[in-house]
């Protein structure tokens, strides 16, 4: 199990092969058909909202509706997926078979995290198109109504959304890791997945310490407010769903430093997890 | 030839496993300082009670467990190096596989993940499959399948990338006797191929049919290790089996034997096994259920 160097090479084949089987799983538990389930309530919320007739701003309404539920569901989706996916190796032994052949541990949680994350993708890109839809056609139908609310064209950065589904993707990928970190040294899904909606809770309002304590306390415990800024990462950064809809737009430096750090976090909480999971007896 | 002379497939060298029960450091020895050697080529089976060590020892065989004391080697390889497990197939006990996946495509899983090349991927998968008798079943899903369906596509999950070591953790436990026999003929086959088979088993009848070699453990230690002919053959003795004889018949033999310095131990009527009349009234499995 340690590192030295023995003749089988690490190998990102295997490792697709861990992710494709993983993904496959996933499908064929029928993870999706959820989906529809959220599409349905996506669309018959849109409608509702039409009943008030916000005019212009019912647009701002359905998109930060649709994201509220793209984080909320995505998050969900996220941690019950990866938790289900890991210990159902676990529990049925699967682990067992796959870790006696030819593979390294960091091949099998990597291929784990590669699949949850194409999961998670497929779920955001489907969520990001049907929201976008919805918004296009209802802009359509309000520019066609009120011409005289759209001075300078669309309201809409379409385009914008689709960068904030992919951020999502990206920080649905952080918590991911974060699960499979859980995971790999706890014992049941159970914990693993309170666990998770804990570790969650935190990563949401860690900001919130962050800005108290940043002015008012000493200096010990600001350093230490701050390098708890550090463990844990801050999903707020990812929260930039003001500037889609009826907003300035996106910037895209800033886009650029998010996504670099949610990169960041995966590759370093990935790691460990592969460390933890590695001394893991089977 | 003795053990010795041949090539070791595993050598085991004073190895303690210890499991921590809970936090206050009370333990639980799995395995104690047991030495144990499998020479290359031969069955060697693994015998001893329930609870007596045997799943663990084969645990850390596979680097699956790591060992508290003492090392593991296979074909020469610490058994925690990835390499180790080049050349070595494993069916668990009671084995269990991904469900959503039909027996096929868990084959070529496994296949693909120890390298098999692409071109001879769908033969090879098709061959092993053919020869645990599960073609019938292939394109269904493992979730389906039955317990002894279940450890003969560990089976050939466990032979499909050819190893030259292939350890059985309980290959019979919930098949039938035709399937156990076949399992029993299958383990035969490959040492006939010269490969080297580990087998636990709870049916000593079976162990004694295929193994060379056998140790037995009991709490964790090895308290009998040697050759099954040594064990129990008794070379001092032998069995004749003939039509009836009559009464006088019988006593003329006597006076054949005494006479030559024999003595006639006893006279038996023998009896078929139970399984062998099993094997011989059930109809062969229609390779996995066509009906
Ligand atoms: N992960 C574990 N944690 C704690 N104790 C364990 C663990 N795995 C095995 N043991 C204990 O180690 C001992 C040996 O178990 P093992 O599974 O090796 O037995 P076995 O010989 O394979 O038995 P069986 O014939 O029932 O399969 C048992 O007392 C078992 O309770
Ligand atoms: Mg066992």
């Amino acid at each position: 199990m340690n590192a030295t160097t023995g003749g089988v090479p690490f190998s990102f084949s295997r490792l697709l092969i861990v992710a494709g089987n993983t993904f496959t799983e996933a499908v064929r538990q029928k993870l999706f058909n959820f989906l529809l389930l959220l599409a349905v309530g996506l669309v018959a919320s849109a409608q509702f909202f039409r009943e008030f007739n916000f005019g212009s701003s019912e647009l701002k309404f359905i998109s930060d509706f649709g994201l509220g539920a793209m984080v909320f569901f995505g998050s969900t989706l996220t941690i019950a997926a990866t938790a289900q996916l890991f210990f159902s190796e676990i529990e049925n032994r699967t682990a067992l078979t796959i870790l006696a052949k030819p593979i390294w541990r960091t091949e099998f949680i990597f291929g784990k995290f590669l699949g949850v994350f194409a999961v998670i993708g497929v779920f955001c890109a489907l969520t990001t198109l049907l929201l976008a839809g919805l918004l296009c056609s209802r802009e359509n139908s309000l520019m066609a109504l009120h011409p005289d609310a759209f001075p300078n064209g669309r309201l809409i950065h379409y385009g914008d959304l689709m960068v904030m589904g992919v951020l999502q993707w990206l920080k649905f990928g952080v918590l991911a890791a974060i699960t499979l970190l859980i995971a790999s040294f706890s014992n049941t899904n159970l914990y693993t997945v309170v666990m998770s909606f804990f570790m969650l809770v935190i990563c949401h309002l860690q900001y919130l310490a962050h800005d108290a304590y940043a002015q008012v306390a000493s200096l010990p415990l600001r350093l230490l407010v701050r390098m708890l800024g550090y463990v844990f990462p801050n999903f707020q950064v990812f929260n930039l769903a003001d500037q889609v809809a009826i907003g300035s737009g996106l910037d895209a430096g800033v886009v650029l430093r998010v996504a670099g750090y949610a990169l960041v976090y995966i590759a370093v909480i990935g790691g460990l997890a592969v460390y933890s999971f590695r001394n893991r007896e089977i | 030839m003795t053990p010795a002379a041949l090539p070791l497939a595993i050598e085991i060298k004073n190895l303690t496993k210890d499991f921590p029960l809970n936090l206050r450091g009370v333990k639980l020895r799995a395995v104690e300082n047991l030495t144990l050697s499998v020479p290359e080529g031969r069955v060697f089976g693994l015998l001893g009670p329930n609870g007596s060590g045997k799943s663990t020892t084969i645990k850390i065989i596979l680097g699956l467990l790591e060992p508290t004391v003492g090392e593991c080697k296979v074909f020469g390889v610490p058994s925690g190096r990835v390499d180790s497990r080049l050349n070595v197939g494993y069916l668990p006990e009671a084995p269990y596989f991904y469900r959503y996946l039909s027996g096929t495509e868990l084959v070529c899983f496994y296949a693909r993940i120890c390298g098999v090349p692409r071109k001879r991927l769908d033969e090879r998968v098709r061959e092993v499959i053919d020869w645990v008798g599960l073609s019938g079943a292939a394109q269904r899903r493992v979730g389906t399948y039955s317990k002894g369906m279940l450890q003969r596509i560990g089976l050939a999950q466990a032979l499909v990338h050819d190893p030259r070591l292939i350890i059985l953790d309980e290959p019979t436990a919930g098949v039938d006797p035709v399937g156990s026999a076949e399992i029993s003929e299958l383990i035969l086959k490959l040492k006939a191929q010269g490969k080297t088979v580990l087998i636990t088993s709870h049916l000593l009848a079976q162990i004694e049919d295929v193994c060379d070699r056998v140790a037995i453990l009991d709490r964790g230690k090895l308290i009998l290790e040697g050759d099954v002919n040594e064990l129990v053959g008794q070379r001092d003795r032998q069995a004749l089996i003939v039509d009836p004889l009559s009464p006088e018949q019988l006593d003329e033999l006597r006076g054949w034997l005494a006479a030559r310095g024999h003595a006639l131990n006893a006279v038996e009527q023998p009896r078929a096994r139970l399984d062998q009349l099993f094997i011989s009234r059930v109809s062969r499995p229609d390779k996995g259920g066509q009906k």
